[in-house]
């Protein structure tokens, strides 16, 4: 086990170096927005733009740029380790906005998950063993409306019927953990279920599918005649087989999750790193892009390898294979 | 030593052939079909999308009818004076007209053609290649396996909107787009960007479904038949993986064209010429002027929310009528 | 059933008139005059609380460099400079008067000399604490002419201000400024420049101590620790050590990702300030990525006003149909036009002909009712807004006008007949070079809303465009390259530096003024045949730049103080309209604010086109610790 653990993790710094040499091709090869005239102010004369180049590192060829980041990313630069260099725009140092916003985004995106689990995974169970009863039809029509509808939209909506026309929740913008219990929960709650409620519908179809199908294997109907409780046989054997899909799937949601996190974030001014990257992007602070992805790309691939482990945990044949 | 086995037909006399009805067996597709149709929800599924095909395809015969098309301006009537905002439903405009005086109902109408487009165009190459892709992975094993999963897993780790933010915005700027004129700005990008990053998620579906049939009998006998590779993967291992591609597909394509919405919200879908229910959602929700102008988020909402609830359930009745409970 | 009618017309007649009443009594929303005002009704203390969706800085707020607009609304609470505003609206708003100067000097030497004494009791915030000198003021030049440091606009100031050329390697003396004692500086210049005093009232020219500048070696670095000389500092600045260079560190009240805190500057003496009031004990800046939400927040009070973003149709419609609320909605010219601009180098727009028939074409009013009708501005009918040409230059200049501004296609047909790419003389282009051009244009509303207008109107001249929408800085960077060629745009807008017209039309349309990358003069007007060899670009066999360079440098001559100034301005403007053409300009543009009820007192600063922070007034009972 430990020896595949080990595999991934060397698995994870390639990863790593590949994405960000895609992302150099993309921002760099073929900008659309080149920073130093971005950064250079209006009507820049060429000496300005030559002399923001400059500072910006911009003058090396881009090769020597590439070497240049893996080498300060994992040897760390003048700002510590690991070397995320300074943002374009705000003319100071990268990791210490870019960790204060990966613990906001962090914060919403396990608060989301541990949402959409907590309700995605019982709806799916409940339709399950309640077949084409009121509740299963009722449910999936629930799962039917938020798969189909846009995040940004549903943000949009919630935020405006539930704060600005029905006062139920505080408004937008992010309150730290430590200033007010109380008050970061409010902001939280309206992000964390629109996040999540795409996700559940989906979790609670699939969990549902998977368990009509796991349950009509002999092998609970031998766990049925062995007299054990409905409940156990239902989450002891049918749900645990079922289970194994959604981890996978939980996997491969991860990518989006950060992805769909960046409109949720947006959309409530929650300050953090999808906010960030976002304009970014489009003010062509490559540096800012460049941390920003990195961090995300490291942070998906660990969290993908926690669930291949758990996979395995969960089925031992893969373990051997 | 032994005697080979006789076979059943040296060991029964030739019968007659039996008179009266012959009760033939069923084919696995036979039964499929008898299975799906009585399946009355996932039918009226597929009616609502074969209906909505024929409305995509036919789009182009309301201009005759209606004597307007999707990108006419009717300013004068359909704006207020002052400030611009659509005016409601009427008469003639169903659904009213958007900030720049275009029939919304029309530009809903068309918006089916692209999105049903973008939708089933990008699914389609993305299944392709995911399945090749993930085919050859399952069956090869070794480098090849891990070579394509490695391949997988970045692309799964890229950060999508980013990309697809950054890759929109390179190929819109230069006036022939990338690729030597391949990726124009608008429908074609959006298709590439859309398949660049959902094709893994078929691939992995794939290469999991063919590494568990890989050892089963079926195959071996194949294998010690002399069938080649290829062979086997054409004729004996795809039929079986068949199932779960038709049933993703069709839950992946409502996805992709949220997918095209999330592009459009961002800036980066298809250019207004080109309707798009992404475009009319994120044009409705920006400045929240669906608080005023509802009938520009109802229009372009209602067919979604009816062609995603459609496939899904078509989705759902395939996978039930392939995989049926005992 | 006689009376019922009587009652009923009675009420009818009585509504007409309170209607009537009100629309008379609402002011003119275009003159630039403010719905709120009389100082008496202001009082000191609260916080003004606001938001934006992005800063935007492209200088990283270092006063050296920074060259945004609202950057310098919001250096007016911390950068004071030799000269000033009032921060008020409207014409009054656009004058200078003496700041930390004594008084106007009028130049001696023939133009080449200005002399300024500084007012006593002047001092710098904590953590400086001492007086301001004239040392600092000079040393604040010594950083724009300092290479490193990027003053984005110091090309205001080389071969202006003798010895000043941007080529120094770090901050040193500087030969034509002078400062013989402690409260008196000597400008010396190496040749008469009519609006050097408006030059003096830009951020880049506020004092700065050298014993913290000294440390700021990299642009941007300064603007994190702004020492400040105005009434208001950054939140947190007094807890700024400066015993060190290593020990100073960016103050916690500035995030330019996040945030702008800022509270009073104990050492600023009102005494010696009369530009601006102070009110508020505070001012909050945050930034909100949900536009909607800043506006959504201010209608429900948890903000005190917008600042920057323009408000949403939906929004803006309640202000002005609600009677309650409109008094809190706040219209003010923008001393800006937006316009669509005509490359001359890139065919069919390098005929006069047809960028006359696309100028008779456009429709503006569907244009200006995209954007918001009314409140959003006035249709522009020529190059430069009336106000900047204070007035000499009115709407009704209007060359290539049509009834209600909806476009002449007649006329339009007919300017095309004359043009060469019109091959069979029906008025409309049918040469294969009026297709397919590509229309650069923004991605986001208005512009997006505008694009059909301006596709519809073009098309009726025959000319297909291939819209392109971008993001913002994509956007202005495509067009902005002149190696592109991109031969028609819709994002294209200007405003005023400072409120000379040079700022305006003498900076976009001199040959002067086109530089490879970030190039403000879209239509290449004034292009020397040296200029296309440097800049690689196509032209049309036997084509020449239309070129009005000598009528800018005529103008220029004239000093500021001579009312012929304006004149020779407007006449520049109406010769680009009638003879060079290089736009279609389509808008006059507002800059719309929504406050809140706890705003007592409104100003708007028309020096930057933003609200005034400096001279706002609140009646919350907020606070902003130090």
């Amino acid at each position: 086990m430990w020896r595949y653990i080990l595999r991934r993790l060397m698995w994870v710094i390639v990863v790593l170096l590949v994405i960000t040499l895609i992302t150099f091709v993309i921002f760099f090869v073929m900008p659309s927005v080149d920073p130093a005239v971005a950064f250079a102010g209006r009507q820049p004369t060429p000496e300005i733009v030559a002399e923001v180049k400059r500072q910006f590192g911009l003058d090396h060829p881009v090769w020597e740029q590439y070497l240049l980041f893996v080498r300060h990313l994992f040897l760390g630069d003048r700002y510590g380790w690991p070397g995320l260099g300074f943002s374009f725009a705000s003319r100071s140092a990268i990791k210490p906005e870019l960790f204060s916003r990966f613990l906001i985004t962090a914060q919403l995106a396990v608060g989301a998950a541990l949402v959409w689990l907590s309700i995605g995974i019982p709806i799916g169970v409940a339709s399950a063993v309640r077949r084409r009863s009121l509740l299963d039809r009722a449910a999936m029509a629930f799962a039917l409306f938020f798969v189909s509808m846009p995040v940004f939209l549903l943000g949009l909506l919630a935020l405006w019927l539930l704060w600005f026309k029905w006062h139920l929740t505080p408004g937008t913008g992010y309150i730290s953990v430590g200033t007010n219990f109380g008050s970061w929960l409010g902001h939280m709650i309206l992000p964390w279920f629109v996040l999540a409620m795409l996700f559940a519908a989906f979790y609670a179809r699939m969990t549902r599918g998977n368990l009509i199908e796991t349950m009509a294997q002999d092998y609970i109907r031998t766990a049925r005649v062995k007299g054990l409780p409905e409940w156990k046989v239902i989450l002891k054997h049918g749900l645990r087989a079922s289970l194994t899909p959604v981890v996978t799937m939980f996997g491969m949601d991860l990518g989006s999750l950060f992805g769909t996190a960046v409109v949720t974030e947006s959309v409530f001014n929650l300050q953090g790193m999808g906010q960030w990257a976002i304009i970014s992007v489009f003010a062509g602070d490559i540096p800012t892009v460049l941390a920003v992805v990195s961090v995300t790309a490291v942070a998906i691939a660990l969290c993908n390898l926690i669930v291949d482990v758990l996979y395995a945990y969960l089925d031992p044949r893969v373990r051997y294979s | 030593m032994t005697q080979p086995a006789l076979t059943e037909e040296q060991t029964e006399p030739r019968l007659q052939p039996p008179s009266g009805p012959v009760i033939a067996a069923r084919s696995p597709w036979q039964l499929f079909r008898s299975r799906f149709m009585q399946d009355r929800i996932a039918v009226a599924g597929a009616v609502t999308i074969a209906l909505l095909v024929v409305l995509a395809l036919a789009a182009p015969l309301f201009k005759l009818v209606v004597h307007r098309g999707p990108n006419d301006l009717f300013g004068s009537t359909m704006l207020t004076k002052d400030l611009g905002l659509p005016k409601g439903p009427n008469g003639r405009f169903w659904f009213g007209g958007d900030t720049v005086g275009r029939d919304v109902f029309l530009r809903t109408i068309y918006g089916l053609r692209t999105s049903l487009t973008v939708a089933i165009i990008a699914t389609g190459l993305a299944s392709l290649i995911g399945v090749v892709l993930g085919m050859i992975a399952g069956f090869r094993g070794g480098v090849v396996d891990t070579g394509i999963s490695r391949l997988v897993d970045i692309v799964l780790s890229l950060p999508i909107l980013l990309f697809a933010i950054g890759i929109s915005s390179v190929c819109s700027t230069s006036p022939n787009g990338c690729l030597h004129g391949l990726l124009q700005p608008g429908l074609s990008l959006v298709i590439g960007i859309i398949v660049l990053f959902t094709w893994p998620q078929m691939a992995r579906i794939v290469r999991g479904q063919v590494l568990s049939l890989r050892e089963r009998e079926f195959v071996e006998a194949a294998y010690s038949l002399g069938a080649r590779p290829s062979r086997i993967m054409l004729r004996e291992l795809l039929p079986n993986v068949v199932a779960p591609i038709v049933v993703y597909t069709s839950l992946i394509i409502p996805a992709n064209i949220l997918f095209e919405a999330y592009l459009s919200f961002l800036g980066v879908g298809v250019p207004q010429s080109t309707p798009s229910w992404g475009r009319m959602l994120a044009d409705a929700s920006s400045g929240q002027l669906f608080t005023y102008a509802w009938w520009m988020l109802a229009c372009p909402g209602a067919f979604l929310l009816v062609t995603t609830l459609s496939f899904n359930l078509v989705g759902d009745g395939l996978r039930d009528a392939l995989s049926p409970e005992r | 059933m006689m009376g019922n009618n009587r009652r009923k017309l009675s009420m009818v007649g009585l509504a007409l008139v309170v209607t009537l009443l009100a629309a008379a009594c609402s002011s003119n929303k275009n003159s630039g005059t403010t719905n709120q005002g009389g100082a008496g009704t202001a009082q000191k203390g609260g916080v003004y609380r606001t938001a934006l969706s992005d800063f935007g800085f492209t200088g990283g707020f270092d006063p050296t460099g920074e060259y945004l607009g609202l950057a310098w609304d919001m250096f007016s609470t911390m950068a004071r400079t030799l000269v000033s505003y009032k921060f008020v609206a409207g014409a009054d708003g656009n004058k200078l008067n003496p700041d930390l100067a004594t008084d106007l000097p009028t130049p001696t030497d023939n133009g080449l000399t200005y002399t300024f004494k500084l007012k006593p009791n002047l001092k710098f915030s904590p953590p400086v604490n001492r007086a301001i000198t004239s040392k600092d003021i000079e040393y604040a030049f010594e950083r724009i002419n300092a290479k490193p440091l990027v003053a984005q606009y110091g090309f205001y100031y080389y071969g202006v201000i003798k010895g000043m050329d941007g080529n120094a390697t770090a901050p040193a003396p500087i030969s034509g400024i002078e400062t013989p004692n402690d409260s008196t500086i000597v400008f010396h210049l190496t040749k008469p420049t009519g609006d050097f005093l408006y030059r003096l009232a830009l951020p880049a020219t506020a004092p700065v101590p050298q014993e913290v500048g000294k440390c700021a070696t990299k642009a941007g670095d300064y603007g994190r620790y702004i020492i400040s000389s105005g009434p208001y500092m950054f939140q947190g600045l007094d807890k700024l050590t400066v015993s060190s260079c290593a020990a100073i560190k960016p103050v916690a009240g500035f995030d330019p990702t996040k945030k702008m805190y800022l509270v009073r500057n104990p050492n600023w003496d009102a005494a010696s300030d009369s530009l601006r009031h102070a009110y508020v004990d505070g001012i909050k800046i945050d930034v909100d990525s949900n536009v909607d939400d800043i506006f959504n927040k201010v209608q429900s009070g948890a903000l005190d006003g917008s600042l920057g973003d323009q408000p949403p149709k939906t929004i803006l419609r309640q202000y002005l149909t609600d009677q309650n609320k409109k008094k809190y909605l706040h219209v003010d010219s923008g001393d800006r036009t937006w316009y669509v601009f005509l490359n001359t180098t890139t065919p069919p727009f390098d005929d006069l002909h047809v960028r006359k028939a696309a100028n008779y074409v456009m429709d503006k009013a569907a244009i200006a009712q995209a954007w918001g009708g009314s409140t959003s501005g006035q249709v522009a009918t020529h190059i430069m807004p009336p106000t900047v040409l204070s007035d000499q230059l009115g709407a009704d200049f209007d060359p290539y006008g049509s009834p209600d501004h909806t476009g002449d296609v007649a006329k339009a047909m007919a300017e095309m007949k004359q043009s060469k790419y019109d091959t069979n003389k029906d008025g409309k282009c049918d040469a294969p070079a009026c297709r397919g051009l590509v229309m650069v244009n923004r991605n986001v509303a208005p512009w997006t809303d505008t694009e059909p207008v301006v596709v519809t109107s073009l098309a009726k001249i025959g000319i297909q465009v291939k819209p392109r929408e971008l993001a913002r800085g994509a956007a202005y960077q495509t067009t902005q390259t002149i190696k592109n060629q991109i031969p028609v745009g819709l994002n294209a807008g200007w405003g005023k530096d400072y409120p000379d017209a040079f700022s305006f039309a003498g900076s976009i349309f001199s040959s002067a003024d086109l530089v490879a990358t970030g190039n403000p003069n879209y239509a290449m007007i004034g292009t020397t045949p040296a200029q296309v060899k440097d800049f690689g670009i196509k032209v049309p066999p036997g084509w020449v730049a239309p070129t009005v360079d000598s009528d800018i440098d005529n103008c220029q001559k004239i000093p500021a103080t001579d009312p012929t100034r304006v004149t020779c301005w407007a006449a520049l403007d109406k010769k680009l309209m009638n003879e060079i053409v290089p736009w279609v300009p389509y808008l006059w543009a507002n800059v719309t604010t929504l406050t809140a009820p706890s705003v007592t007192h409104y100003e708007f600063d028309q020096f930057s086109a933003e609200p005034s922070l400096v001279n706002i007034a609140v009646n919350n009972k907020e606070k902003l610790g130090s």
